[in-house]
């Protein structure tokens, strides 16, 4: 059982979306919706819970008169990420 | 991708590292800058050093063409800067690394030709009164300083973007401004030109040739 495993993180799409932005600065929705390979209306939605759990920063702006969503990792989202490897390392290493 | 499939700790893992991976190979630079100033530095060196070699000038200052090369650069830093989805945190740091190298290029440039012009004054002073020219020539020895500062922002760059063509130009640049010091002025030109050549010009076609893969790949799989 991932008792110990942080739940917001423990899922695909949302652990593949911070896996993303914990090696970059910030990405753009695009960016992030080609490379985890998700559907728009899927990823909204994991984007909004890693937010609402203050994972991640969401900016929402104009870029050339099209919308543009920037997604940034927040200090909290670092600290949740190091701390779900290290369980999950702890985990993998005591099975 | 499914958000809701279960995921074992191995596949978390996997996850993890496959998206890292993925994230560091998304950055891809268009070289076009560095292949216009790869270019640009090879052509003035060249141009000078034929200028030097069968004894003619030119009505304007070759070098000149650095300053227009400003114009178009700016537009390819704003372009390569609005198609850019992804930000790394390297971005900001390499930006004004190669700020600071063009900063530091005009102040050489404004420095040298200052002492250079007071050096020219004694030189000729001191052969008026001995009948003999003075050793020491001072053009002779800005060559290895330009090197110098060539390899400095070109290995940075090449480290932090992992990029191991602009590393070694970097290093080549190192070892031209070495030789530079024992080499006549001609000789000096050249390794300018080679130094662009194989700094700039080598590493932003390749650095073009992978941005247009990439772009195909994407292209295609967004069929």
């Amino acid at each position: 059982m991932f008792k110990d495993l942080d739940p917001i993180l423990h899922s695909q799409l949302r652990l593949a979306v911070m896996s993303l932005l914990i090696s970059v600065k910030e990405a753009e929705f695009t960016f992030l919706k080609e490379k985890a390979n998700a559907t728009a209306g899927n990823l909204s939605v994991q984007i909004q819970k890693l937010k609402e759990a203050g994972y991640i920063e969401v900016i929402k702006q104009f870029k050339d008169n099209y919308p543009q969503t920037i997604c940034k990792i927040t200090s909290i989202g670092i600290k949740a990420f190091e701390e779900y490897v290290k369980n999950l390392q702890v985990y993998l290493t005591q099975k | 991708m499914e958000q809701e499939k279960k995921l074992t700790e191995q596949e978390s893992l996997h996850l993890i590292t496959m998206m890292i991976n993925k994230a560091k190979e998304s950055y891809h630079d268009t070289g076009i800058g560095a292949i216009m100033w790869g270019t640009v530095i090879a052509i003035c060196s060249l141009v000078r050093l034929s200028e030097v070699q069968f004894d003619y000038k030119l009505p304007f200052d070759i070098y000149l063409l650095t300053l227009v090369a400003i114009i178009p650069q700016i537009f390819i830093s704003i372009k390569e800067k609005k198609e850019r989805k992804v930000k790394s945190y390297d971005d900001p740091y390499l930006d004004y690394i190669w700020l600071g190298f063009g900063i530091c290029i005009f102040l050489l440039i404004y420095i040298s030709n200052n002492i250079f012009g007071e050096w020219g004054s004694w030189a000729n002073e001191y052969k008026n009164i001995t009948g003999r020219s003075a050793s020491f020539r001072f053009n002779e020895y800005v060559a290895p300083l330009f090197l110098m500062l060539y390899g400095l922002p070109t290995f940075i760059t090449g480290a932090a973007c992992k990029f191991k063509p602009m590393l070694w130009g970097g290093i080549f640049c190192w070892i031209c401004c070495i030789v530079a010091i024992y080499t006549s002025i001609k000789i000096d030109l050249l390794l300018t030109a080679a130094s662009a050549i194989l700094a700039w010009l080598v590493p932003g076609i390749i650095m073009e040739k992978e941005y247009r893969m990439y772009k195909k790949e994407q292209a295609q799989l967004n069929v």
